[in-house]
């Protein structure tokens, strides 16, 4: 074999392997005649299926909020990569996996167990009536249910079938007909047989690259082993209890404020009822939250959003967008609390939430 | 002639040099760690560092995870990189090839080699590893694993095996480019610097958010993923595309070693 013979078959080799990753990629789907309306009402319909799973999320969206809240920031602006043992909406465990740890949560009949390698910490903590988005939010099908999970039937449309986790997944399509919004669309995309959506993709107003990104690259429909979501504090561990989760439930616990029923003309979130300082409003993906916040959990806040750039700051205080998602805080002092409002919704509903508010009589501490 | 080669790296001073040397850091860090009794916090520092506190017995990983990213490899393009070139600098390569073994078996043989340079050293690095970490840190009767679930010794002492298989895998990109390079120059420095360019190329890639379509076929890309080992259960999607990856480089570059030093006219 001469000398060009010998690049020759090492060129060749080069572009056989080269070629594999493409062509597997654009290997097409199975569509289906499947309408939107069936579709959005077989996700709805997905909550009790049983699977396991590994998805990564990517978020872009860059939270100008503080030290209390390094956890949102990471969970919106990174990679995560997540493993998923689905045994049904009371029975499950998901582990957010790092480069050289993980941290856990199995969760069971209303409790969470939360599991930190690195800190080599476990904690038992029952499930707060509010709390923080947590990385198992972001699993497709938890994010893909929960976004469609309002939708009309008249805000869906279908899009083309794509190849997700090896499996042909139906698209479908949510524009939210709410103007208040900074949703644009929310794209997902479902495996037929058991309506759990396996990749959803959600874009603000005017965006090219989605906000949030979520999509699993392996899943098994099916009960998972009982045993993958049953913990056992390992050996010098010791297994700790909580009553406060995360800030939010924290912030519901101890700000003395009693939220209106009805906030900028959405109407408070249903099963929420009973909760004093802490307010969601909104349908679908047209969300609203505000809750009153103590000085030492606003001024280092507020310091934060001041400095961000592109922050507006006026008599209701000053607001920042990141991507689709808004924030306002209100004026306040060492005394008197603030209120902290956000959600996607625009900035104009943000101002009249935050008129209503600053109207509710608080006690000063 | 791949016994001869086996031979020829084992009788090396420099073998047992490097060896030595790889094990000096982490051997530090078991003695620091246990005057101090400071781990790293969460997050920061290598793999299994922060565990090594509450038992001894899984330091081997914890000093795999700190000579991986950087000693390892760069003993590995080191060795690699002298391979041919360090031949052709002493004026041996054509006395080498007099004798009536086909060039591309001396290429297998040299590579054969380095894997096995390779292997010795992450088995020595471990085993000093666990005696130093069982003596200096203690142990205990049972490990948790990364997902919190309990590891017999038993357990521990198989995934450890495989984490310095995979490990040992894991390097197979670097010196099949470093045995490309060292077929291309007489100078076995410039291969292995060549070879440690390319891995730092990688590992910078790595970070950008911008080179993502790039970062599968990144050759650091699943170095890490031996700490999949041990979490509950195994999470093998990594380890079986790194192992797929180091496969492809080797291939490739393997190849590329093959068409240019079966062809190339050896002066020295």
């Amino acid at each position: 074999m001469k000398g060009w013979q010998r690049w020759l078959v090492v060129a060749l080799g080069v572009l056989l392997l080269g070629s594999i990753p493409p062509v597997l990629a654009a290997l097409p789907a199975t569509e289906s005649d499947v309408t939107a309306s069936e579709l959005l009402a077989s996700v709805r319909s997905s909550d009790e299926v049983a699977f396991t799973g590994y998805a990564e999320t990517v978020g872009g969206l860059v939270l100008p909020v503080t030290q209390d809240f390094t956890d949102l920031v990471d969970l919106f602006g990174e990679r995560s990569r997540l493993r998923a043992w689905w045994a049904g909406p009371d029975d499950w465990r998901v582990d957010e996996l790092t480069a050289t740890g993980e941290t856990g949560v199995f969760h069971r009949s209303g409790a969470s167990v939360l599991w930190n390698y690195e800190d080599s910490s476990a904690t038992l903590a029952a499930d707060p009536v509010v709390r923080l988005p947590r990385a198992a939010d972001l699993l497709p099908s938890a994010l893909g249910q929960r976004l469609l999970s309002e939708a009309g039937a008249e805000e869906v449309s279908r899009l083309p079938a794509e190849r997700i986790a090896g499996r042909d997944a139906l698209g479908l399509r949510l524009v939210p007909s709410d103007e208040r919004t900074t949703i644009d669309r929310v794209d997902v995309w479902v495996d037929p047989s058991t309506g759990v959506p396996l990749k959803v993709e959600v874009y603000g107003a005017d965006a090219t690259v989605a906000a949030v990104r979520s999509r699993f690259l392996e899943f098994t429909p099916g009960a998972p082993d009982p045993e993958a979501t049953w913990f056992v504090t390992p050996p010098g561990v010791d297994l700790s209890f909580t009553e406060v989760i995360d800030v939010a439930e924290a912030a519901n616990q101890f700000a003395p404020a009693v939220t209106p029923d009805e906030l900028a003309g959405l109407a408070r979130r249903s099963g929420l009822v009973s909760i004093g300082s802490l307010g969601q409003y909104g349908r679908g993906v047209t969300l609203l939250t505000a809750a009153a916040v103590w000085d030492d959990l606003s001024r280092p806040l507020r310091d934060q959003l001041e400095g961000t750039p592109g922050a507006v700051i006026d008599e209701n205080g000053v607001y920042v967008s990141a991507g689709p998602i808004g924030l306002l805080l209100t004026p306040g002092s060492r005394e008197r609390s603030s209120w902290l409002i956000a959600g996607t919704v625009d900035a104009a509903t943000l101002a009249a939430a935050a008129a209503e508010v600053r109207q509710i009589p608080v006690p000063d501490r | 002639m791949i016994r001869t080669e086996l031979v020829k790296t084992l009788r090396r001073p420099r073998t047992w040099v490097t060896i030595l040397l790889l094990n000096a850091l982490p051997t530090l860090v078991a003695v620091l760690l246990a005057l101090t009794d400071l781990g790293p916090r969460p997050g920061s520092g290598p793999a299994f560092l922060s565990a090594v506190l509450a038992d001894g017995t899984l330091f081997p990983l914890a000093a795999l995870a700190i000579i991986l990213p950087l000693f390892l490899p760069v003993a590995v393009a080191v060795v690699a990189g002298d391979s041919v070139a360090g031949e052709a600098q002493q004026g041996t390569l054509r006395y080498l090839l007099v004798r009536p073994v086909s060039r591309t078996r001396l290429l297998v043989a040299k590579l054969v080699a380095v894997i096995a340079f390779v292997l010795l050293a992450v088995v020595v690095v471990a085993a000093v590893a666990y005696v130093v970490g069982s003596v200096l840190l203690g142990d205990q009767a049972l490990a948790a694993s990364v997902s919190g679930t309990v590891l017999t010794p038993a357990q521990v002492a198989v995934r450890t095996l495989l984490a310095i298989g995979y490990i040992t895998l894991s390097m197979l990109g670097v010196a099949a480019i470093a045995l490309l390079l060292s077929t291309m120059t007489d100078s076995p420095l410039a291969a292995a610097l060549g070879a440690l360019a390319f891995l730092i190329a990688s590992s910078l890639l790595l970070t950008l958010d911008a080179a993502q379509t790039l970062q599968p076929y990144l050759p650091t890309r699943y170095w890490l993923a031996f700490v999949d080992l041990f979490r509950d259960p195994i999470f093998w999607r990594d380890i079986v595309r790194g192992i797929g990856l180091q496969a492809v480089y080797v291939v490739v570059f393997l190849g590329a070693a093959w068409a240019n030093f079966t062809t190339k006219d050896i002066t020295s």
